[in-house]
């Protein structure tokens, strides 16, 4: 809580700098931090910030160099945000800053070696210290000036920056590089292509006995008369193969059906045996050891012929079953043939029906048609008696309702008539 | 290395957000910038005018202050750019500003905030006129604004 003078904070400032191993300042951050975290100085989150009497806080360093540059009297050093005259420093600022400086996540200062760890900027200097692989060592060989990553260093102490000749050519390469995986894999790479390297004709499988440099290949291969052979023997070769395949279903076969046929031998001979044992066994007149022998093969023959039965029973299952499946197939393909049969004997049907509803319509309008002519003259008829009436003034009332009456009865009548024939064709 | 992080970092926001009327010029190194500045409300000694600040930093930046001064464009170019009017600014672009002097200027300070800084020491100023001496002082200065002892005198601008 107490504070400081400014003469023993620059004080301090040559104790604190030796044990950094990282400068904090110029780590890449990855995630973005509050404007506030931010020293006004140097513009980077805060490190080992401390705390001025206004509160306003800054990295120790920065401030340092600040006093240095403007106060030659030390006592009219201002703020640098605010200018309030100050003479002390605090050296507590608070831990929710100084934790919320150290969360902010950086790339490892060894990015560049090929460090590709993310993490919290508290952590850095521990990470670097210790566990950091690709942190750039002295090499150990006192002679040597360059540098090695630490995860390279071997155990005795050796220096990795000899260069090595490559074994076909004459290119250099450092042990250092080729010590390491990736570098090691360009080494090898190199040799798939390096001209220098010996290399066996490509017929070599085929008996060639010429081995010359890569770069000699090409002519060789040429004149090479087993290359030009090449693609035949690749042809007989693969029909070699197929005969092989061949061959070994065919072997595969024969043992299936060698047992099958050992199978039937040994039956025939168990029922041959049986049926003799069915004949002696009637005599019962062989000695007693004989019987127990005989007995015994009594008891495998039995355990023998069950065996067989299931077997027959099984058999006599799977044709049955066979026979179903056929008989389920039989039946589905009658099924399918009835309903075709049947949609098609509809369709017709319907075609049919179809007709004669035209010819019905026809033969209704045909009808109308005929009728047509009868009504007018009906009508006619029924008009024609009135006239006369009306005319000659004779008191024929009692015939003219009636024949007035009358067409319209012929009127209703044959419509009735046609009614009742539509209804007739409609059901 | 210290300035050209800290410059780095400040270029890096500005590319990000500017204040109004305040645009980068020049920035591809780190030594010398140029920031062109508009004053924003109607003054009527300013108004449609954009002037260039030429931004000089030392290597001890931001301890030390930058050398800010005007620049001028003729106005024959496509982009004139003249040398404001103002008691505190010498038609040879020197500034006259204690902000930019090494007692005014503290290590907090921006080139962003040095820009709305003279923004606004020209927004505030009503006289049309140059600073007493102006005529001798142009012709016999020599020396770099960083040298001249300038006696700040006026606390109103």
């Amino acid at each position: 809580m107490t504070s400081i003078t400014l003469d023993e904070l620059l004080a301090m400032e040559a104790t604190c700098d030796r044990d950094e191993v990282v400068d904090l300042r110029s780590l890449e951050t990855v995630s973005s931090y509050d404007d506030h975290l931010m020293c006004p100085i140097c513009h980077c989150p805060f490190v080992r910030p401390v705390r001025l009497q206004c509160d306003h806080v800054f990295c120790q360093k920065c401030l340092n160099s600040a006093i240095t540059a403007f106060a030659a009297n030390r006592d009219d050093f201002t703020c640098p945000t605010c200018r309030t005259p100050t003479r002390g420093v605090y050296l507590n600022v608070p831990r929710l800053l100084l934790n919320m400086c150290d969360d902010i996540k950086v790339r490892c200062p060894c990015r560049n070696e090929g460090c590709p760890e993310i993490m919290p900027r508290g952590h850095v200097q521990s990470h670097v210290d210790k566990y950091c692989g690709y942190r750039l060592m002295k090499c150990p060989d006192s002679s040597c000036n360059k540098k090695t990553r630490k995860k390279n260093l071997s155990p005795e102490g050796r220096c990795l920056h000899e260069p090595h000749r490559c074994l076909r050519c004459d290119e250099y390469i450092m042990e250092q590089d080729y010590e390491t995986s990736v570098l090691r894999k360009a080494l090898r790479e190199h040799i798939d292509t390096c001209p220098e390297v010996v290399h066996p004709c490509t017929a070599s499988k085929y008996g060639c006995p010429v081995k010359v440099k890569r770069a000699d290949l090409a002519t060789h291969e040429q004149t090479c008369p087993l290359i030009a052979m090449g693609p035949y023997f690749e042809a007989q070769n693969a029909r070699l193969d197929s005969l092989e395949l061949t061959i070994r279903h065919l072997q595969q076969r024969n043992e299936i059906f060698e047992d099958g046929i050992a199978n039937i031998r040994s039956t025939l001979v168990q029922s041959s045996r049986a049926l003799a044992d069915q004949e002696s066994s009637p005599a019962n007149s062989d000695p007693p050891r004989q019987e127990s022998s005989s007995n015994q093969s009594q008891i495998d023959s039995s355990n023998l012929y069950t065996a067989t039965t299931t077997n027959y029973l099984l058999s006599l299952h799977e044709s049955l079953r066979e026979e179903v499946g056929q008989l389920s197939h039989a039946i589905t393909d009658l099924d399918a043939r009835a309903s075709m049969a049947l949609m098609n004997e509809c369709l017709r049907l319907k075609e049919d029906m179809a007709h004669t509803n035209a010819a019905v319509g026809s033969i209704r309008m045909q009808v109308q048609w005929l009728l047509n002519p009868r009504l007018h003259q009906g009508q006619r008829a029924g008009a024609r008696p009135s006239n006369t009436n009306t005319g000659n003034g004779n008191p024929a009332s009692t015939s003219g309702p009636s024949s007035a009456a009358g067409p319209s009865t012929a009127f209703l009548r044959p419509r009735r008539l046609s009614d009742s024939g539509r209804e007739g064709t409609k059901l | 290395m210290f300035a050209s992080k800290r410059l780095s970092k400040e270029l890096l926001k500005m590319q990000d957000h500017l204040p109004p009327g305040i645009t980068i010029v020049k920035s591809d190194n780190l030594e010398e910038w140029q920031m062109d500045i508009k004053v924003l409300d109607s003054n009527p000694l300013y108004q449609n005018q954009t002037y260039r600040l030429k931004f000089t930093f030392s290597n001890k930046y931001p301890i030390e202050p930058p050398e800010v001064q005007f620049i001028e464009c003729p106005s024959t170019s496509d982009h004139p750019r003249p040398i404001p009017i103002h008691p505190h600014i010498y038609s040879n672009g020197i500034i006259c500003l204690d902000l930019l002097s090494s007692a005014g200027w503290s290590p907090v300070q921006t080139v962003e905030s040095v820009c709305m800084s003279i923004q606004s020491m020209l927004t505030a100023n009503s006289r049309d006129e140059r600073p007493p001496g102006d005529s001798d002082f142009v012709s016999y200065n020599r020396r770099r604004p960083r040298d001249i002892n300038f006696f700040y005198d006026d606390d109103n601008v």
